[in-house]
């Protein structure tokens, strides 16, 4: 109870902070850009801080201004007691699930699966485990997606779950323990997890779920393994239940991935193996939906589906918590969004009126600045920095939002759908050179071409992009029809054409190692996107140094 | 020259091996490369481009011999983690990996051994039991705590030191910019010196102890000898050998890094990119990695045949041990 009294107390810190933040924005209304200007700051060094303590350390320490990813309770309680920072608090992308091999009896079986769902207690655990810093997934989407269906899981009843199974033709035998309609005995389910000196709240995920599975007569236990062997077992099906944990999309048609049977193929991302011929047309209308009516029509129907058929249990979802010190103002956050975001980069000013560097912690080394082939989210988050994309996500709706582009529209032309990107007029490169809808052309043309894997999924579809005679507009015709395909290719980041049209060869760019001069003779690399921070060094395992760029479009200050 | 000859020989079939495991073992491991990089809602065919990029999808005897021909040539390859050639992000790290680890090295064999050679000498002294007692607790504490303790006292109460890395953000420049390479060092290497000089004190103490009660040793006094030179060049000579050999393998480990110790201090050194190399199945990497350092192994396993030959007349009189 006093954990809880704790966590109330962050939330109610963190509402603090959103309404103090200073930053025009309308909650719940219209969420205007322009109303934002900056950066404020000319330098931020991201400081490579391996360790959580130690990280923990410099930010009490002022050594640090913003930490993410603080996951442990005690952490968070630490933080709050140094009443040196403000933490906020926000739903997240994650999902964690327990994961059943249809492919194989007795989990082959609905009302088994159905059954199982009804036994898990996940408020309990969430309470007992996480001390309440995560939220129980009511959803097969994570809770931040607007398109989440909260409230369509069974509840916790395992009364009803045994009627459920008496009813269905299952008994017990004389051990207790469950006999299929046909008369066959139920093998014991190992539900692989990994180790509990590697994820220990998996591990005792999976023991409390074979608890619960065995309390209705299941036969089950928990398997922790090395977790490349779990994976590998789960790839190729060898494997009965299995914990997994995913960073999910706003966007609902991850579910397609996760569930058509079109993916239970190598490679593909249906773990499980269902097929199921009405949950696949619900996917499939959820992916190829023309509008976003349609696309929510079908996403519904689609959980609802996944919610009857029970592929994966879903158990939780961790909160998203981030740190940033009150010796800064412009803090920005939102209960869908905590601080360290890049509209907080961008209005952050000390609170003394002091001109010093922002120092944002990330926990793992940068591994390339490479757009083209980086990976991790550590990369991306100095990447992010660098490059813009078309539009952007409303920080308190998620809805679509311009950003470098004015206006966009998107129309169905025959049987595809064409989409149409207005930028702002006077946008430039961190070099100065202008930008035009011809390097996102350019952008989106050298991605199909190069069959460059990150983003092949995005561009796969293009049929023909055009752009108009004064180089604002873009028009990118798609093969089929798709709402997503607005988040797809608006979502793309844009690099500049005349970078570009000289790199040698994609796979091995090093943009950060290749110098290059700017319109006005400064020297900098060919690391250049229309972000607010110019890329100046990188020191290996230790920090990414960075410094405003006076050619953002939000830069009012430097005349943009 | 025979025997050394059948040494090299011998040396060369072992990192034959090496070579060929090192490619067999990775790829037999469970998990792929590209499960790293991939998220969900990357299609089939997008992993189908990953796998392309990297040659994955290659026959495996050829991707055998290009491994060959990168190893042989110490190209190494692309860092499938960074898409940076190997070779660079090994020049990026040894030089912090070793600048912390060999002198972390030598001052814990050098304090150990006197402190060994102390105890040893002075037998049922408190002394000796205070060595005896804070080698035990040196060689027994996990690393992680002691360093974060440390951290604690010396970087956040009474910050003295950094709390982090090898350099101060922004970094200075010139000459003070060596002295702030130190400073961040000092901590680091103090921890490993505390957590080494443990286990060499008491393998000194106990080596000595049994070389003091030899016959040789005894006869050594029975001559008269000034007690110095029957401690130094009796018995501390006996027992020199396998301190030496102690010494010269633990070389590699300089190299192979400290993983704790980075992830604490969050150096950048070779040690946490082993691991991770390892752990994402990147095949370049690790293998170059686990190649070179099997190749630091063998080059000290005979540069310590050498040096018994120098520091041993017995096997200076029977040829270089088998």
């Amino acid at each position: 109870m006093g954990l809880m009294k704790k966590f109330i107390r962050i939330l109610c810190a963190f509402s603090a902070i959103s309404a103090s933040c200073g930053v025009s924005a309308a909650a719940g209304g219209s969420f205007d850009i322009m109303s934002f200007s900056g950066p404020k700051a000319r330098d931020l060094y991201y400081v490579i801080t391996r360790d959580m303590d130690a990280a923990l350390l410099s930010m009490s320490s002022g050594k640090i201004d913003v930490l993410s990813d603080i996951y442990r309770p005690v952490d968070v309680e630490r933080l709050e007691a140094s009443g040196s920072v403000n933490l906020s608090v926000a739903s997240s992308y994650h999902g964690f699930f327990v994961t059943f091999n249809l492919r194989r009896f007795p989990w082959d079986q609905k009302e088994l699966r159905q059954a199982a769902a009804m036994v898990i207690d996940r408020r309990r655990w969430v309470r007992d485990l996480f001390a309440g810093y995560c939220e129980p997934l009511l959803s097969f989407l994570p809770p931040v997606s607007n398109y989440s269906t909260r409230g369509g899981l069974p509840r916790f009843d395992a009364e009803e779950a045994k009627k459920l199974l008496s009813g269905a033709g299952w008994t017990w035998n004389r051990s207790g323990w469950l006999v299929a309609p046909d008369g066959r005995e139920l093998p014991n389910t190992r539900i692989l997890c990994p180790p509990s000196s590697v994820a220990a709240t998996s591990t005792e995920i999976a023991e409390l779920a074979a608890e619960a599975f065995r309390s209705i007569g299941i036969p089950a236990e928990a398997e922790p393994m090395d977790f490349q062997t779990l994976l590998s077992k789960v790839d190729i099906g060898d494997f009965d239940a299995c914990t997994n944990a995913w960073s999910m999309s706003l966007d609902p048609d991850v579910l397609y991935s996760f569930y058509h049977s079109s993916m239970n193929v190598e490679g593909g991302s249906n773990q499980s193996g269902i097929g199921d011929p009405e949950l696949d047309k619900a996917l499939f209308d959820l992916r190829y939906a023309p509008d976003e009516r349609s696309a929510r029509d079908a996403s519904e129907r689609a959980q609802a589906l996944l919610a009857e058929l029970m592929p994966v249990i879903p158990i939780y979802s961790r909160y998203s918590i981030s740190a940033a010190s009150k010796a800064w103002d412009g803090i920005f956050s939102t209960d869908t969004s905590t601080s360290d975001n890049l509209l907080t980069l961008i209005s952050m000013t000390p609170s003394d009126g002091s001109e010093r560097p922002i120092y944002w912690n990330i926990p793992e080394e940068i591994r390339t600045l490479n757009p083209l082939v980086s990976s991790t989210a550590y990369d991306w988050t100095v990447l992010g920095t660098i490059y813009d994309t078309p539009l952007s996500t409303d920080p308190y709706t998620k809805e679509d939002i311009p950003w470098l582009a004015e206006t966009w529209s998107i129309t169905r032309e025959g049987s595809g759908t064409a989409l149409a990107f207005t930028f702002r007029k006077g946008l430039k490169w961190q070099d100065g050179y202008p930008l035009s809808a011809h390097d996102f052309a350019y952008t989106l043309q050298f991605i199909k071409d190069n069959l460059v894997p990150r983003f092949y999924d995005n561009v796969k579809d293009i049929d023909k992009i055009e752009v108009s005679p004064d180089g604002l507009t873009v028009k990118v015709y798609m093969k089929n029809t798709s709402y997503w395909h607005l988040h797809n290719i608006g979502g793309m980041i844009i690099l500049p054409k005349h970078i570009m049209e000289n790199v040698p060869d994609w796979r091995t760019w090093q943009p950060s190692n290749r110098p290059r001069t700017a319109a006005d003779g400064t020297e900098l690399t060919e690391l250049i996107g229309t972000g607010p921070f110019v890329f100046r060094e990188s020191r290996t395992g230790e920090y990414v140094h960075m410094t405003r760029s006076e050619h953002y479009f939000l830069n009012r200050e430097a005349g943009q | 020259m025979k025997p050394f000859l059948r040494r090299l020989g011998g040396c060369a079939a072992v990192m034959l091996a090496v070579l060929v495991l090192n490619f067999f073992l990775f790829r037999i491991m469970p998990g792929d490369p590209l499960t790293g990089i991939v998220d969900p809602r990357f299609s089939p065919e997008a992993k189908a481009q990953l796998a392309a990029q990297w040659g994955l999808d290659r026959p495996m005897s050829e991707q055998f011999f290009v491994y060959i021909k990168e190893m042989l040539s110490f190209r190494f390859g692309l860092s499938m983690m960074t898409g940076t050639p190997v070779w660079d992000e090994l020049k990026n790290r040894v030089p912090n990996t070793v600048a912390l680890l060999l002198p972390a090295m030598l001052l814990s064999a050098a304090l150990g051994t006197a402190l060994g050679m102390h105890a040893a000498l002075h037998r049922g002294s408190r002394s000796e039991k205070l060595v005896m007692l804070g080698g035990a607790v040196s060689f027994s504490f996990p690393s992680f705590f002691v360093q974060l303790l440390l951290l604690m006292c010396f970087a956040y109460l009474w910050p003295i030191f950094p709390l982090r890395g090898t350099t101060s953000i922004p970094p200075p420049k010139g000459a003070a910019a060596v002295l702030d390479y130190l400073w961040h060092l000092a901590l680091p290497l103090f921890s490993l010196v505390i957590l080494g000089f443990g286990g060499f004190a008491l393998y000194i103490r106990n080596m000595m102890v049994k070389a003091l009660g030899e016959d040789y040793v005894l006869m050594a006094r029975a001559r008269g000898l000034p007690a110095r030179r029957v401690i130094w060049n009796h018995a501390f000579r006996g027992i020199l050998p396998p301190v030496l050999t102690i010494l010269l393998l633990s070389l590699p480990g300089v190299v192979s890094g400290a993983v704790i110790t980075e992830t604490v201090f969050s150096m950048n050194g070779v040690g946490r990119f082993l691991l991770e190399a390892t752990n994402s199945h990147d095949y370049p990497a690790a293998g170059a990695a686990f190649f070179l350092l099997a190749l630091l192994t063998v080059g000290c396993n005979l540069l310590a045949d050498v040096c018994y030959v120098l520091v041993d007349p017995r096997v200076r009189r029977e040829g270089v041990r088998e």
